[in-house]
């Protein structure tokens, strides 16, 4: 599986490098990558791994993300004891996929966790993550207890001035945030901000201090994601965050991914609405994160690539 | 052959104590080596009122062929005696202590007392003494408490050596009451053990002082060739149970524990497995030699047998003994039988909040009348919210497990603890029966809210309900506020748990009866396909 996406990767880098008319050199795959121009591109009507290909090629390829040597996180959502047909956690194909992506540009280590909400073990087993991510070599790594969280300072934060943030992400050189598309009880959407949930040990403390200020005084932490990466493959669209059966699911076949976390969870949100209406300013805190200058809900403004497969 | 028995029972015995022990620990919780504890006498006889009698007969069988084999072999607490009699014999050499302490009459009116008052009150319906004094459920809280509290702190030290490999655990299944408890008891063990070999199973011990009354009809027993016999003393040294008397050349079998320790010490080789017809009496007796001199051999026995009445008289007394304590064990079965069904259904006394049962208890009471308090469904439960009571349940219930949702709730796909549970205290419940199994009700306390206390978004509760008993529904300035169908609601506590507010907005009361919830609302909707991407 790991050669096979490794190769895939090449493929498509070399496929991207020989259109600029530059040299193909596998080994330092920062080399193909290309200047597209996108702030984020939109993919829609594929398999997780073909639009994911697709887009991060249109990106210009993982290895302008992630640098050779780099100690990489990639954070899914893994909240919840349930199986991806549920759309409660995030691909896994998706996340190996983005493993041997990063290894393929050189990652010296790349590490995946969540600070999950159901009991650890069964939602890490269960959302077929964890197992997809050894094979795609990387670290599964523990996040249940506050023992593996460090304290850092959120200075621009309103109500979240300190928080305690996963050992692996304040230790990272690069991190990279693969949430899923689901509605929510009550942050009403959760897309890429809120995925930030997980990252951090006291999320009580988020809901007893205006969740919707919380979650954006979260995303203002200084190490952001190099990327995020939307899994709208399959998603929730009623009794989230959770949901209870088969019924809440929809297969939606979409993938976003920007660097810029407030675009793509407008992106997201907006395609979200097709399937069930969710106005976007109820989602409080996508115009708080765009107050604390940490992107731009206004998607005029940015160059963005739709690619229909 | 007779001298190899010991070993044959040192192997079993150890692989099976390790076997029963990994039921307890919590880095072999998950190997699935709970039905063993389906073989300990008590769950057996308690799993007879959930419908299984197998393990339960061929233990009574196993008795009646062979003795107190239960005792050495499968007992937990039996063989930590034996290991603990083992190492303090180790130290004791050092010191040139004595072992055992030779041939000691019976506590006979001290362990039938017992005996008959848990037996009685068991049968009234109060099983609560059988649950403190069970040897099996005594070692479960050992090993629970003790050895599972050791193993903690041994893996979270490792945890710091190998941060990557080993996980770190809150020490979330320490239990006051339940640790003293399990700490008193162990040193009682420790004492008894050390000093005087099986005096536990010989004077308190019920399950001993009963196998102890059917082996007096036991077919195959340890039996001394007396003329064979030297008086050399070195069974009487070896023998746990001080039961055998060189005086008589008889050995005690209703404190005999099945160890065979006195076979492998002979060194003429005279103690025997005889079956109770041939008496061992005469040199030339064929059980090893073979039938070459049959009438010969049996005219000596016939001789011999007459000769010593007082033997015969105490086997005869002794299956006159097995018969009534099988009558009495049978009547205290169908009388417990009997009032299991008049017995009413909610009759606890607690001051405080009641303590919520885990699922498949059926009642608190049912839980009462099976439970034995061995903490294997605490041991088991991933999630480490079972905890043994303090007073939730009153002072019956002490040590009974009982849910916590202070740490984490109990998990919607799990329903390891009835499955674990071998005295049908917990009938096993499948995934779908579990769903649907309302252990408590969720109460919302609108006041505490934090959507209606700040006016700021939360839904935790919303968040963690796997049946969606709460929905987040309108309420005021596009704010959403939970709102709850208590006959959906399973009682599980994931928003408990969650909940942020002080004190908390949801609360689990447990049923005193646990019910069937309803099942949750089918949602369907309209499986749809865009064509856009809606920006």
């Amino acid at each position: 599986m790991e050669r096979r996406n490794f190769l895939k990767a090449a493929l498509l880098g070399s496929v991207a490098g020989a259109l600029q008319m530059k040299g193909i050199d596998l080994k330092a795959a920062d080399k193909t990558t290309v200047e597209t121009g996108n702030d984020m591109v939109a993919v829609m009507g594929g398999e997780p791994v073909p639009m994911y290909r697709k887009a991060i090629a249109a990106m210009g390829g993982m290895g302008k993300y992630i640098k050779k040597g780099y100690k990489v996180v990639v954070k899914p959502n893994i909240g919840w004891d349930k199986k991806p047909e549920f759309a409660a956690n995030t691909n896994p194909e998706l996340v190996a996929a983005i493993i041997s992506d990063c290894f393929a540009a050189g990652a010296s280590q790349v590490t995946v966790f969540d600070h999950c909400c159901d009991e650890w073990q069964a939602c890490y087993e269960h959302s077929g993550i964890a197992e997809a991510a050894r094979k795609a070599g990387a670290e599964v790594a523990f996040a249940h207890d506050e023992k593996y969280y460090k304290p850092v300072v959120l200075p621009k934060a309103v109500r979240l001035k300190n928080a305690k943030i996963h050992e692996s992400i304040v230790d990272c050189d690069a991190w990279i945030n693969v949430p899923i598309l689901k509605n929510h009880g009550g942050a009403k959407m959760t897309v890429s901000m809120k995925n930030f949930m997980g990252i951090v040990w006291d999320r009580g403390f988020f809901h007893s201090n205006n969740l919707q200020q919380c979650i954006a005084d979260a995303s203002t932490y200084e190490k952001m994601p190099v990327l995020n990466i939307v899994d709208a493959y399959r998603i929730m669209t009623q009794n989230g965050p959770k949901g209870k059966s088969l019924d809440d699911v929809q297969l939606a076949k979409a993938l976003f991914i920007s660097p810029d976390i407030v675009a793509v969870d407008t992106a997201a949100i907006r395609f979200f609405s097709q399937f069930r209406k969710m106005d976007l300013a109820s989602v409080g805190h996508i115009a708080k994160g765009e107050a604390l200058h940490i992107g731009t809900s206004d998607l005029s403004k940015l160059k963005i690539e739709r690619i229909k497969m | 052959m007779y001298k190899n028995l010991k070993k044959v029972r040192i192997i079993f015995a150890g692989l099976f104590f390790l076997i029963i022990l990994a039921s307890f620990l919590h880095f072999s919780s998950g190997w699935g080596t709970q039905w063993t504890l389906k073989t300990q006498f008590v769950p057996s006889l308690l799993a007879v009122f959930a419908g299984s009698a197998l393990a339960f007969i061929l233990l009574i069988v196993l008795t009646l062929l062979l003795g107190r084999v239960y005792c050495s072999f499968l007992c937990p607490l039996g063989i930590l005696q034996d290991i603990i009699g083992r190492i303090s014999v180790a130290i004791g050499k050092k010191k040139g202590k004595k072992k055992n302490g030779g041939y000691k009459k019976p506590h006979n009116i001290l362990r039938y007392s017992i005996l008959g008052i848990v037996g009685v009150l068991f049968a009234a319906g109060i099983s609560y003494p059988l649950a403190l004094l069970d040897p099996y459920s005594g070692f479960g809280k050992i090993a629970g408490q003790i050895f599972g509290n050791i193993e903690l702190s041994v893996t979270n030290l490792l945890s710091e050596i190998f941060p990557s490999a080993i996980y770190y655990q809150q020490y979330v299944r320490f239990s006051l009451g339940s640790f003293l408890f399990a700490l008193i008891f162990f040193l009682i063990i420790v004492l008894m053990s050390a000093f005087r070999g099986r005096l536990y199973c010989n004077t308190i011990c019920p399950v001993g002082s009963l196998l102890g009354l059917i082996s007096g009809a036991s077919l195959l027993r340890p039996a001394i060739k007396k003329d064979m016999c030297v008086r050399c003393r070195a069974c009487v040294s070896e023998c746990k149970s001080n039961c055998i008397d060189l005086e008589t050349k008889e050995i005690d079998v209703t404190r005999c524990v099945a160890c065979y320790n006195c076979m492998a010490s002979c060194k003429k080789g005279s103690i025997i497995l005889a079956p109770v017809w041939k008496k061992p009496g005469s040199a030339n007796k064929a059980v090893e030699a073979g039938n070459t001199d049959t009438s010969s051999a049996n005219a000596g026995q016939d001789k011999q047998e007459i000769k010593e009445s007082p033997t015969r008289k105490i086997e005869s007394i002794g299956r006159r003994n097995a018969l009534i304590a099988m009558g009495a064990l049978g009547t205290a079965m169908v009388a417990k039988g009997l009032l299991k069904k008049e017995t009413p259904a909610g009759g606890f006394s607690s001051g405080g909040k009641l303590g919520i049962a885990p699922p498949g208890a059926q009642s608190i009471t049912h839980l009462k009348q099976y439970c034995t308090a061995c903490h294997a469904c605490v041991a088991a439960c991933p999630n480490g919210i079972i905890k043994p009571a303090a007073l939730e349940y009153g002072i019956d219930g002490f040590m009974l497990p009982t849910l916590k949702y202070d740490y984490k709730f109990c998990a919607y796909d799990c329903n390891i603890c009835s499955q674990v549970c071998p005295d049908g205290a917990l009938m096993p419940l499948t995934i779908e029966e579990k769903h649907l199994t309302q252990i408590g009700k969720a109460n919302f306390r609108k006041d505490h809210c934090i959507i209606v206390k700040d006016g700021t978004d939360c839904g935790a509760c919303d968040e963690h309900c796997p049946t969606k008993a709460i929905t987040m529904q309108p309420y005021k300035d596009g704010l959403l506020l939970p709102h709850l169908n208590q006959d959906i609601c399973i009682g599980c506590g994931g928003c408990e748990y969650v909940c942020p507010a002080t004190p908390k907005a949801m609360i689990v009361m447990a049923n005193a009866v646990q019910t069937q919830a309803i099942p949750p609302k089918v949602e369907k909707q309209e499986k749809i396909q865009v064509d856009d991407f809606g920006f």
